[in-house]
């Protein structure tokens, strides 16, 4: 696909809003997903010659904002930064978590508790709308795992949403 | 086969509809590009402007020039070396052949003087 700046601006405005939303929802935190979607665009740019179709573009997109995204909160936890660790606390959000509230929503919330992997393939099923044999091509998951992972969390995510809907109305 | 999406999922599905980035994230994006250049002529291949490609070249001519203006002096002054050499050869063989003949010249007259003084010395006894 063409390099110049204003077909490469196009891309970056029509797809913008799916990158930026993988890596806050993986990552959690507004300026860490847009330094991820950022680069992502920037790796785009050096990846357009090889790109043949928008839909070829998408699917790149998608595949790399899920990976940088991973990779970054994997440095993170490598940092000890006690974000990346918050899906292992299941229920309760840890105070760096609470930090995001003021900007995510309520399952945008309850999906960080998931871990990563599995938060990944919820955010393609729902957020991208994309069925569980498509997800599996796009990580390179076996199909039944990735329909484990859904199932799980949607299992998951059902049962906090109703604890949290219940200490709600109790608080 | 893909199970339809009960109510819960659907709640999902809408909460998780993608959410707009940043303002000016676009301008963020566009002002992290490598700068474009201005189109480039062949000789800009190696990141040089013109004038400094016609510096380049007649500094390369000088010295190939200067190099080969210095080879045919030293060429020229072998030359020369070898005529005098050959020269003083001629010289020395000229000399030499002068003095081989009078060498050979003064040998002969002596022997003649030899045989003489032989012969008288000869001829004195037998008439004693």
């Amino acid at each position: 696909m063409d390099q110049s700046p204003e077909t490469f601006r196009d891309l970056v405005e029509c797809h913008q809003a799916r990158v930026f939303s993988i890596a806050f929802r993986i990552l959690g935190e507004s300026g860490a997903a847009e330094e991820v979607a950022q680069d992502v665009f920037l790796e785009l740019h050096r990846a357009l010659p090889r790109l043949e179709s928008e839909e070829h573009v998408t699917a790149w997109l998608r595949r790399v904002a899920c990976h940088r995204a991973t990779d970054a909160l994997r440095r993170r936890a490598a940092r000890g930064d006690a974000a990346a660790e918050e899906y292992q606390d299941g229920m309760a959000l840890r105070p760096v978590v609470r930090e995001f509230i003021p900007v995510m929503n309520r399952v945008e919330q309850l999906l960080l508790t998931l871990p990563p992997a599995q938060r990944t393939v919820m955010l393609l099923r729902y957020q991208e709308d994309l069925e569980p044999e498509d997800i599996a091509l796009e990580l390179k998951m076996p199909l039944a795992t990735v329909r484990s992972y859904l199932q799980r969390g949607v299992k998951m995510l059902r049962a906090k949403a109703e604890r949290t809907l219940k200490e709600y109305s109790r608080g | 086969m893909v199970e339809p999406m009960d109510e819960f999922e659907k709640e999902l599905r809408e909460q998780l509809l993608a959410r707009s980035a940043p303002e000016g994230f676009a301008d963020r994006v566009m002002a992290q590009m490598p700068e474009r250049r201005p189109s480039r002529g062949w000789w800009m291949g190696f990141g040089l402007p013109m004038w400094r490609w016609a510096v380049a070249v007649l500094l390369v001519a000088g010295m190939v020039l200067g190099g080969l203006e210095r080879d045919r002096q030293q060429r020229m002054a072998g030359e020369r070396a070898k005529q005098q050499v050959l020269l003083a050869l001629r010289i020395t063989g000229s000399t030499l052949r002068e003095v081989d003949s009078k060498v050979n010249a003064g040998g002969e007259q002596q022997m003649l003087s030899q045989k003489g003084a032989g012969r008288a010395i000869l001829e004195k006894g037998e008439q004693e």
